[in-house]
């Protein structure tokens, strides 16, 4: 039995601590939720799920928050795993996914270096968002995509995500980035 | 990928063992590939008294719309789990699954009420 019942995927990616949780925290209908996913070696053998316990293999937590649409439509947010070595995670989250959020930390630039760089190769849209921490913000808007090989097609936008208001335009302004990237309708 | 979740004899390690009689012909990983953990499920009006504890679990937190991930953090099992688990239920007549988020978004439509719904907000 299949119902029409859709799911949206939105990506919250960033480095370490750049605010990924805070943002999916902000704009969710329900307080996070965590899942874990496990990590194995490539070539698992019969015995591997079962035996998820041991040393073999990693567990990774995983944030999300979703955000009822329509009765039909609930939008999903998950937050990528603050280390970047878990690309098998990050495919699992890509797959079918709107786009991606990038939160960028002034103070560390790097951190989402990978992230930007992720989405770029894989074609998918996302937004860099500027993760305001104390208001301050050390760079221009030049310097910032100068600093991250920002595509200029990828919008750039100022954000606390701490503030729902704030979140909720970070959504806003990818799914029209993603709308804008769509073949037209003929 | 193809793992079998259910390890024959080991009680012990049986914490998240799917039981021997619901595993139909030795289960492998899920065959219904657009199960990603945003793809929702909802219990069917089925008895579900007979279901092993672990299986039951996760119809009755289905009555209404609940999504792998979801049920994967309520439950406390990884995802990798709750999918073969989720799976099991389908293909048994247990559990209803909606639209899959893997296709390829190119639907103008679903993003425009996307967008609306969270101008909405
Ligand atoms: N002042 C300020 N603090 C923030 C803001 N966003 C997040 N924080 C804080 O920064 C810290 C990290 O935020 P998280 O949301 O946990 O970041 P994360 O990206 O999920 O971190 P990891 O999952 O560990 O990579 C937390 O202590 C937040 O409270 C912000 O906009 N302003
Ligand atoms: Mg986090």
């Amino acid at each position: 039995m299949h119902v029409d019942r859709k799911s949206v995927k939105v990506v919250v990616a960033g480095g370490f601590g750049t605010g990924k949780t805070t943002l999916v925290g902000s704009v969710s209908e329900i307080d996070p939720l965590t899942t874990e996913e496990v990590l194995t070696q490539a070539s698992v053998g019969v015995d591997d799920v079962t035996g998820i316990e041991d040393k073999t293999s990693t567990t990774v937590a995983l944030d999300f928050g979703r955000i009822t649409i329509t009765p039909e439509v609930v939008l999903y947010l998950f937050g990528t795993p603050g280390q970047d070595r878990f690309w098998f995670i990050w495919d699992e989250l890509a797959q079918g996914a709107v786009g991606a959020i990038v939160l960028i930390d002034t103070r560390r630039l790097d951190a989402s270096f990978a992230a930007v760089d992720y989405f770029e190769r894989r074609g998918m849209p996302f937004v860099a968002a500027v993760n305001r921490f104390f208001g301050e913000c050390l760079y221009s808007e030049d310097e910032i995509r100068a600093a991250l090989k920002l595509d200029p097609a990828v919008p750039l936008l100022w954000c606390d995500a701490r503030d729902r208001a704030s979140s909720k335009q970070a959504l806003i302004e990818l799914v029209r980035h993603a709308m804008a990237r769509l073949p037209v309708a003929t | 990928m193809t793992y079998d979740v259910w390890d024959g004899d080991d009680e012990a390690e049986a914490g998240r063992l799917v039981p021997l009689y619901i595993l139909v012909n030795g289960r492998t990983s899920p065959r219904n590939t657009n199960l990603d953990l945003a793809t929702q499920v909802i219990a069917l009006p089925v008895d579900a008294t007979r279901l092993e504890p672990e299986y039951r679990d996760i119809v009755r937190r289905c009555n209404d719309w609940m999504s792998i991930a979801e049920i994967g953090a309520y439950l406390g099992r990884p995802l990798t789990i709750t999918k073969v688990m989720v799976d099991v239920l389908l293909e048994q007549g247990f559990l209803a699954v909606g639209s899959p988020a893997q296709e390829q978004i190119v639907d103008r439509r679903l993003l425009e009420m996307v967008l609306a719904g969270l101008q909405r907000l």
